[in-house]
């Protein structure tokens, strides 16, 4: 999915921020609707949907709070719109409701997380990458919720398109996270070499009813499964047939109920779904060196510094391996050993106080000595990752 | 620091209010916000409540409310504003309690909070500085912003079909029985300070009576939102923001 800068001639640079590429790939991913409140550093994802959507005969929305900004879109995606929104830590925390209901009711739906320091209302204009957690457990329960990860502009479109297309084909809510320095700086992108492709579709039973499966479908209800990973068939609202969605437990036919057997085979098919594909949700960027001690692992505005100390202490004689990690969650465990193997240490270079993102990979890297490069309030410099790898 | 009355034998006529602090002001010039802040403390300083006052100013540009005006000042999450003065003045009814809020925070966000809090009749000052914008994050649309005006996420100005009508809240809070005084002002001109002074001044007085809330509203500008000079942004309010929220009592006490 991550192309390299380097495959075309960059005969067609253009300056674009992360915020205005996450647009742009979401329009290109086909989103139709997109709801938002003003937040800094995320307002820019905002501001290019409300000039760019429109336009295309999408609608964009200006909503009283992120509360209802999330809920707009959910809305929206109910009837088969790939929906979007965007915000940083206060209007995420406002968020959580409705990317619950949203987990709960099988909805596809594309998040962008632009991070800021917190907690609470933190430092607008500061950056951070404090919220990985937060973004992560917001379920209660504990759900598994797909995060996409860019470093850079290109990234933001690219990511952007692959989070509508796993929300679209796994129906869940995927976030993609991205932080004040990736959202903001305004970088060259090689426009012209950007992939043409487009998310795909959900399954609808738009398709199921021209298939002549439709009467049957409608027998066994709106989250109908046979195996437990299986995706169910999305059934728009506002077709010929009758549509319920709930978040409260349910069974397949979307009746709520407390905690009958197949209620919970329901809320054990939300997570298995994603665990069942755990290869597929795979995204890392691996920068291996045979006979490396340590292997740096690092995401988001932070690989960016990593890629330099990296790059600096081989040329000083070190051997060090690098992987970036753009999928967060559900975390990409086989990359992450595969690339420890033979290591013996691993630095988790983040831009939050008690390494958050080390905190969860830590008991897949056993037997490894695993330390953190971590850091608030400003970004980690290449200095600092070339000196954790030194010492 | 004390009110002066005379200085080296010359009578005072004018200064600033010892409780403003000497801290400058972040507005850009010709904002509202500077202005309304040294009527509260003008009068704060004039009824001798400094000890006895606490704001609530939450997000927005006000944010660093607490650096100019010197009383207990908490800053809240955006929106919540008049819930947490709800829990000062629940907890300490005998002390001036008033939150201090933009229309983005206490007409979009928040308007839950503003409904709830008036309907209450919690005995608290609702300050509510309507500059039809969100100042802070960057000059987006806000409830209150006129049809056609334009703003960054209205680059062809506010249409009513796609986004409605610009909110009179203030006339909805004054429908609720739990409003005591509800009034709307303006600061863009000498007699229009005087008179939103003297709108504050009532409103601290009136907190003492615990017959409700009252609610001022502040017709404001942000030059820097509008992309005026602070001259033009004075005018455009007078002709465009006025008509629209004329200014006046909407509830006012019995006696
Ligand atoms: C939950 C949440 N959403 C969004 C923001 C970003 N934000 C900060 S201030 C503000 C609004 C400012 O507008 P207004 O209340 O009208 O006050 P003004 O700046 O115009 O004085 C917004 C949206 C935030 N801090 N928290
Ligand atoms: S942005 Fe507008 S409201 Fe904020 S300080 Fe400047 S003029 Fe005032």
């Amino acid at each position: 999915m991550i192309s390299p800068d380097t495959t075309h001639p960059p005969h067609s640079l253009r300056l674009r921020s992360g915020n205005q590429m996450m647009a742009e790939g979401a329009l290109q991913a086909g989103c139709t609707f997109f709801a938002g409140y003003p937040i800094t550093p995320a307002t820019g994802i905002f501001k290019t949907m409300i000039d760019l959507l429109p336009a295309r005969g999408g609608v964009a929305l200006s909503a009283p709070d992120e509360i209802s900004a999330v809920a707009y879109c959910i809305g929206a995606s109910m009837r088969g719109a790939k929906a979007m929104t965007a915000t940083s830590g206060p209007g995420w925390a406002l968020m959580t409701e409705s990317v619950q209901y949203a987990l709960m009711t099988e909805t596809p739906l594309v998040v962008a997380l632009v991070q800021r320091l917190g907690p609470s209302t933190g430092g607008a204009t500061q950056g951070g990458q404090g919220d990985v957690l937060l973004a992560e457990y917001c379920t209660s329960g504990g759900y598994t919720i797909p995060i996409l990860c860019p470093t850079n502009a290109r990234e933001c479109y690219e990511l952007t398109i692959l989070a509508f297309t796993w929300a679209e084909l796994f129906r869940v809510p995927v976030i993609v996270l991205s932080d004040k320095e990736t959202g903001m700086t305004i970088e060259s992108v090689d426009v012209g070499s950007l992939p043409s492709i487009t998310s795909q579709n959900r399954p609808s039973n738009f398709a199921f009813r021209e298939l002549g499966g439709f009467r049957q479908n409608e027998r066994k209800g709106t989250y109908y499964f046979d195996a437990i990973h299986e995706i169910p068939v999305f059934a728009p609202v506002g077709g010929p047939r009758k549509v319920t969605a709930t978040g409260s437990a349910h069974d397949k036919q979307g009746r709520l109920q407390k905690n009958s057997p197949e209620t919970l085979e329901v809320l054990l098919h939300l997570e298995q779904k994603v665990r069942w594909r755990l290869d597929d949700f795979a995204v890392v960027t691996a920068d291996l060196q045979p006979a490396a001690g340590t292997l740096i692992i690092s995401y988001g505005i932070t690989a960016r510094a990593a890629r330099d100390a990296v790059s600096e202490a081989r040329r000083m004689g070190e051997r060090v391996s690098h992987l970036i990690v753009h999928s967060l969650f559900p975390i990409p465990v086989k990359k992450i050993t595969q690339a420890a193997h033979n290591v013996d240490e691993v630095i988790v270079a983040e831009e939050n106080m008690n390494g958050l993102y080390r905190s969860v990979i830590d008991r897949h890297l056993a037997g490894k000595r695993v330390r953190g490069v971590n850091k608030i309030g400003a970004m980690i410099t290449p200095q600092e990752i070339l000196e954790a790898i030194m010492s | 620091m004390e009110l002066l009355t005379t200085t080296n034998g010359m009578e005072v006529v004018y200064q600033k209010p010892p409780t403003l602090t000497d801290t400058p002001l972040r507005y850009c010039p010709g904002c509202g916000h500077g202005v309304v802040h040294k009527l509260l403390m003008e009068v704060v300083d004039e009824m001798k409540i400094q000890d006895q006052t606490i704001g609530v100013a939450p997000v927005g540009c006000s944010v660093f409310a607490y650096d100019y005006m010197n009383i207990d000042m908490q800053e809240a999450a955006h929106g919540r504003a008049s819930a947490v003065a709800t829990g000062i003045k629940r907890i300490l009814p005998d002390k001036y309690v008033f939150s201090y809020q933009g229309d983005g925070d206490l007409a979009a966000i928040g308007t839950a909070e503003t409904i709830h809090t008036v309907n209450r009749g919690e005995n608290i000052l609702i300050v509510f500085i309507n500059n039809a914008i969100y100042g802070m994050t960057g000059g987006q649309m806000a409830p209150t912003t006129l049809l056609g005006m334009v703003t960054s996420t209205t680059p062809f100005g506010r249409e009513q079909q796609v986004m409605g009508y610009p909110l009179k809240i203030t006339d909805l809070v004054a429908q609720l029985p739990g409003a005591y005084y509800v009034t709307r002002q303006a600061v863009h001109t000498v007699q229009a300070v005087r008179k939103a002074k003297k709108a504050i001044r009532n409103a601290f007085v009136y907190q003492t009576r615990r017959q409700g809330t009252c609610f001022i509203e502040i017709v404001s500008n942000c030059p820097s939102g509008w992309k005026m000079t602070p001259v033009e942004a004075n005018d455009w309010l007078e002709k465009n923001m006025l008509p629209f929220y004329p200014l006046g009592d909407l509830k006012v006490p019995a006696s």
